[in-house]
């Protein structure tokens, strides 16, 4: 110690690396307690993880149910022949993807050292996979082959990365790019098999790798991303980021609408009428918005425009409860224009700004309207598809969907519910709190049963509902209710030194809320909020209940019911928790990666 | 030379200004606790009123009882002509002619310092934005951190922070600015910085009320010193008058417990 050099005063001392076994000691060893929960707990993980192994390997498994369902899984009702549009819907949200990736430039870097960690991590799952799983002798060989070589390339990377003799840092972006490579490679090389159910007959193929119908598409959705990702790059210099950011965030808002009711569905345009009726109709409402909206925003009418606003939102009102009743008819989408168009006068003052802003605004409402009624329109098409069941949607997509846009409409709702409950106004905090309440207290089931069954049954005659829209209107009021209280939360954290400078400042109590208070909430309740959204995805399965076909239940009850697999049920149901598994640990990843840029926890 | 300076800006503010603030028989209540005793007090144009006294008598619920951070239940306030009231208009009129500086900044964290001084000018005043953020570094080169613009609040120093503060409440163009001990949460060595920014902002002619505790400050700058004690107006002086030779006991007794 005393021939310890003291450190030159320009850098500190570097701290003295520890080995592997140096860290095992201290971290699992150190005392008697930390020894015996690390053998306990050693011997139930490697308890657990043998018997998975076995259960997964057994010769008794027939995976085949699963993988000859797949495409049941993925897209249960789907007709066979158009399944162009489930490709097609892919490859748009791949280019999406990969143009997304290019705009919001992430400089993540992996270091050598990271990958090395994850190989060496890798070769002791090899290891635990050659002693553990009930494989035959010359496999279980192969697989300690597998180990030695994967932890030898791991000490490797670590050391060489220390020694800064393999400087080669990846970029994450391309890492994951390479591991898409990897997999999409093994399609066409490893021999998976070739399942599949072609006209109602079983094939079975275990030699052989799977079959074009699969290989060739995901290598199409690859080439998408990469093909996406690198022109956006290249073209990233050329356009102003900020407007790229948004109109890229608009075509994601967008896209499981268009997507869903334009591209899957297929409406059959009655063209005759969309040229008779429709168009007049958007070019009207685009109109009010000149006549109406524009001279709202003049600063100088204030606040007074809100008057004309809570009268317009009056006729809307009286339209609704007058087509409820049939005292007069008014087209579903005229009367979802009238409210949408009160809702946005009402907004029109927070607008009043310089003409620039006045006709952005404006624009903006065009723009909103013209896709709205092509989307309604749409939707009241009949579909082109020939269709076996109810709906077009079933399995993974449908649990997709109705996530999705669950997640979608609830925070919005959510969030103005919060504010709600926390206003100064009585009737608002009332009815908000009054709302919050009950539907707390009542179960998904419950809610989910009430709109897809006895909804209908209030409803005027030749008002109907379609059964997934009742399915995400009732899970959307379900779920805004509990983000609701999470956002009431984050509103509780922010300081009344925030309210008092903004005050101070001459801010209004709308634009206080918006620019300051709201972004502080949602920025401490980030992890609830998170939660929130991996519980929505996974409750999609109750909507079975309804009669809706997800993937949980295609797994557990129509899989087994078909007379080449009957009860072959934990195979489909051990592939449905690795799909849960996954997405909801990406979700939590997600948002470990966005606490960290919002900078929770750093103040 | 400087001292002659400050006798003849003395003699100047002196002549007859208009009253900016105007307070007669204020009395405010927390529950049962009476925070202000019948408080009386005129503030004319251009004036630097300091504002002394012994934590718990009432300075800061005075101050914020001004730009409507408290209510007061009895008496009139009137700042700039204009009465306060629960009229929201009102109050709305006395907040666009009055600046806040307060002792923990407030400052919004996550926008940056430059969008901290300009969301008031664009949102408020309806300031184009390239007109807002020009106005907005020149008001921050005036305090001195013009390179801080781009950085967010929680990347400076409390000096540097309280400073943009300044910034934010002169980016609305106030005739008073009120504050609220805003040196009290600095380091010593920052406490200089901010003063520097005040006293340079008394000289440009600012009608300003500060709460504070540094006594040198108040020596240097203040036209008049109001010192208050549970609540009351205890003595009103100028600081020469108020330091050398004060009438009441009570403001001895605090002197002798400070300087």
């Amino acid at each position: 110690m005393d021939e310890m050099k003291l450190p030159s005063p320009a850098k500190a001392p570097e701290t003295p690396k520890r080995s592997t076994g140096e860290w095992v000691k201290k971290n699992l060893f150190s005392n008697v307690p930390n020894t015996v929960l690390t053998i306990v707990f050693g011997f139930l993980a490697l308890y657990s993880i043998k018997g998975l192994l076995g259960f997964i390997l057994s010769g008794e498994r027939r995976w085949a149910a699963v993988a000859t369902n797949m495409r049941l899984l993925m897209a249960q009702g789907y007709p066979a022949n158009q399944f162009i549009r489930v490709w097609f819907t892919l490859g748009c949200l791949m280019v999406l993807t990969g143009v997304s990736l290019a705009i919001w430039r992430s400089n993540g870097v992996l270091k050598t050292k990271r990958v090395g960690t994850w190989v060496l991590n890798l070769g002791v799952g090899a290891a635990i996979f050659a002693s553990l799983a009930p494989i035959s002798a010359n496999a279980r060989g192969g697989w300690l082959i597998a180990t030695v070589a994967l932890l030898f390339l791991g000490c490797l990377l670590k050391i060489g990365s220390d020694k800064s003799m393999l400087p080669i840092d990846v970029p994450t972006i391309w890492f994951s790019f390479g591991c898409l490579a990897v997999l999409v490679f093994s399609l066409w090389t490893v021999p998976y098999g070739h399942y599949a159910f072609t006209d109602g007959e079983l094939i079975a193929e275990s030699g052989r790798t799977v079959a074009m119908s699969t290989k060739l598409p995901f290598t199409v959705m690859l080439l998408l991303l990469v093909g996406a990702f690198l022109l956006a790059g290249v073209a990233r210099d050329l356009v102003q980021i900020p407007k790229a950011k948004i109109v890229l965030s608009v075509l994601w808002l967008l896209s499981p609408f268009v997507l869903n009711w334009i591209v899957l569905r297929d409406p059959d345009f009655d063209y005759g009428r969309v040229f008779s009726t429709d168009i007049p109709i958007g070019l009207l409402f685009i109109g009010f918005g000149f006549l109406i909206l524009y001279p709202l925003t003049n600063p100088s009418i204030g606040e007074k425009g809100r008057l004309v606003a809570i009268a317009l939102l009056m006729f809307a009102a009286f339209n609704w409860i007058a087509a409820f009743f049939g005292i007069y008819p008014m087209l579903q989408k005229v009367r979802i224009s009238f409210l949408l168009l009160a809702l946005a006068a009402l907004l029109a003052p927070n607008f009043a700004a310089d003409n620039r802003t006045r006709l952005r605004f404006v624009s903006f409402w065009a723009g909103f309207i013209i896709v709205l009624h092509w989307l309604i329109t749409a939707i009241n098409s009949p579909s082109t598809l020939d269709l076996q069941g109810p709906t077009y949607l079933g399995g993974f997509s449908l649990t997709l969907f109705v996530a999705v846009l669950t997640l979608l409409l609830s925070f919005p709702l959510g969030v103005l519910l919060a504010l709600g409950r926390t206003s100064s106004m009585p009737i608002a905090r009332v009815l908000c709190t009054v709302y919050i309440e009950s539907v707390r207290g009542v179960p998904l089931i419950t809610i989910l049963f009430f709109f897809s069954n006895i909804l209908p049954l209030f409803l005027p005659a030749g008002m109907e509902i379609a059964e997934l829209a009742a399915i995400v209107t009732g899970y959307t009021l379900f779920s805004a209710a509990y983000l609701a209280e999470n956002v009431r939360g984050g509103l509780q954290s922010v300081m009344r030194g925030q309210y008092e400078a903004a005050d101070a400042i001459g801010l209004t109590t709308s634009q206080r809320t918006g620019f300051i208070v709201i972004p502080q909430a949602l920025r401490v309740s980030i992890p609830p909020l998170v939660g929130q959204a991996i519980g929505v995805f996974k409750e999609t399965s109750l909507v079975a209940i309804v009669g809706a076909f997800d993937i949980l239940r295609i797994a557990a009850y129509v899989v087994p019911a078909q007379t080449d697999f009957l009860g072959v049920k934990r195979e489909g149901l051990l592939l449905i928790s690795a799909i849960y598994f996954l997405v909801a640990f990406s979700m939590s990843k997600y948002s470990q990666k966005l606490e960290e840029r919002v900078g929770l926890g750093e103040r | 030379m400087s001292s002659e300076i400050e006798t003849m800006s003395s003699e100047m503010k002196q002549e007859t200004r208009p009253d900016m603030i105007v307070c007669e028989n204020v009395d405010k209540w927390f529950g049962d606790f009476q925070a202000l005793k019948g408080v009386t007090a005129t503030i004319a144009e251009q004036e630097v009123v300091v504002v002394l006294g012994p934590s718990g008598s009432g300075k800061s619920t005075w101050i914020r009882c001004i730009n409507r951070l408290e209510a007061h239940q009895r008496g009139t306030i009137v700042v700039d002509g204009v009465e306060l009231t629960n009229d929201l208009r009102n109050i709305e009129k006395i907040r666009s002619e009055v600046g806040m500086v307060f002792q923990q900044f407030n400052l919004f964290p996550h926008l940056t310092v430059l969008d901290n001084v300009t969301l008031a000018p664009k949102w408020v005043r309806k300031m184009p934005k390239a007109d807002a953020e020009t106005k907005a570094q020149e008001l921050l080169e005036m305090v001195g951190i013009p390179e801080q613009a781009s950085k967010f609040p929680g990347q400076l120093s409390g000096g540097q922070q309280q400073r943009v503060a300044i910034a934010r409440a002169l980016a609305m163009e106030p005739k008073i600015m009120l504050f609220d001990e805003p040196t009290s949460a600095l380091d010593p060595e920052m406490i200089k910085e901010v003063l520097d920014v005040m006293k340079d902002l008394a000289l440009g002619g600012m009608t300003m009320m500060v709460v504070t505790h540094e006594m040198g400050f108040a020596r240097e700058v203040a036209d008049r010193i109001i010192f208050m004690e549970s609540g009351e107006i205890v003595e009103v002086g100028t600081p020469e008058h108020f330091f050398t030779d004060p009438n009441e006991d009570r403001t001895k007794l605090f002197l002798s417990q400070i300087l």
